[in-house]
């Protein structure tokens, strides 16, 4: 097993008006993660519980992403590990971790999203970075 | 970043940079590779090469194409405007979420 390098990781914020509790419920609950991130998803919010997104790509191809919840406090905190399951993507299972936080601001909820331990892009590994790159694309398109 | 991913809409398009992935091929050699007309696949390869992802080299009077893998951005400012898009998303669902169970709330009463 090789480990390799990683880029800094990616930072999101947002500030959201709802509160703590509504939009937490937007990354446990299945209805409700459904109506943003994935076209279908199995939970188990809990450490060590399975987070299981399918995104849908175009052409009829599901993307297959297989996480597990790593930390899960109710209503401000909750981790988990984001890869796929298709081998023509290149981010392995358990690969890279995603953390959520969501803290009470102005009546709202002010939420910060850290995806790390992304890869570097395969500079010099042409033919997998290409097609990698091609399928994610394809993958994200509505 | 919108312009590779408007030309990687169309199906045939990514079939075509798949193509000439590796090698460097001739307009009616992509074409001969598809069920329409050449006219057809010149148009989607002019798309590809406004969009910076293949590049055109002149061999007499052939003209071949070749993909351009850079020009498409890297895999973590791919992922990074995933995440901005969904988390659009996520607020305009989250507040209208919030709305609603307000809006529950006031009917109870």
């Amino acid at each position: 097993m090789t480990t390799r390098a990683t880029t800094e990781p990616i930072v999101h914020e947002r500030q959201i008006e709802a509160t703590p509790e509504t939009v937490f419920a937007f990354f446990t609950d299945p209805t409700k993660l459904t109506r943003w991130l994935a076209v279908d998803a199995t939970l188990d919010p809990r450490p060590g519980g399975i987070c299981h997104q399918t995104h849908d790509g175009r052409n009829g191809v599901e993307y297959l992403m297989r996480g597990e919840f790593v930390e899960v406090e109710f209503p401000s905190r909750v981790v988990f590990t984001w890869g796929f399951e298709n081998d023509d993507i290149d981010l392995r299972p358990g690969e890279t971790t995603v953390e959520v936080t969501l803290e009470p601001r102005d009546g709202g909820t002010w939420l910060t999203l850290v995806h790390r331990d992304l890869p570097q892009s395969e500079r010099g590994d042409h033919d997998s970075g290409w097609a990698t790159m091609l399928d994610r694309l394809a993958a994200a398109l509505p | 970043m919108q312009a590779s991913l408007d030309a990687l809409a169309e199906p045939r398009r990514r079939e075509i940079l798949a193509l000439i992935r590796d090698r460097e091929l001739a307009a009616g050699e992509i074409a001969a590779n598809f069920e329409v007309t050449r006219s057809a696949i010149s148009q989607h390869v002019g798309v590809l090469k406004l969009a910076g992802l293949v590049t055109e080299r002149r061999e007499g009077t052939k003209r071949l194409y070749r993909a351009r893998p850079e020009g498409l951005a890297d895999l973590r400012a791919f992922i990074d405007e995933f995440w901005s898009e969904r988390l659009d998303d996520l607020v305009r669902e989250a507040e209208r979420e919030e709305r609603s169970s307000k809006h529950d709330h006031a009917s109870d009463n």
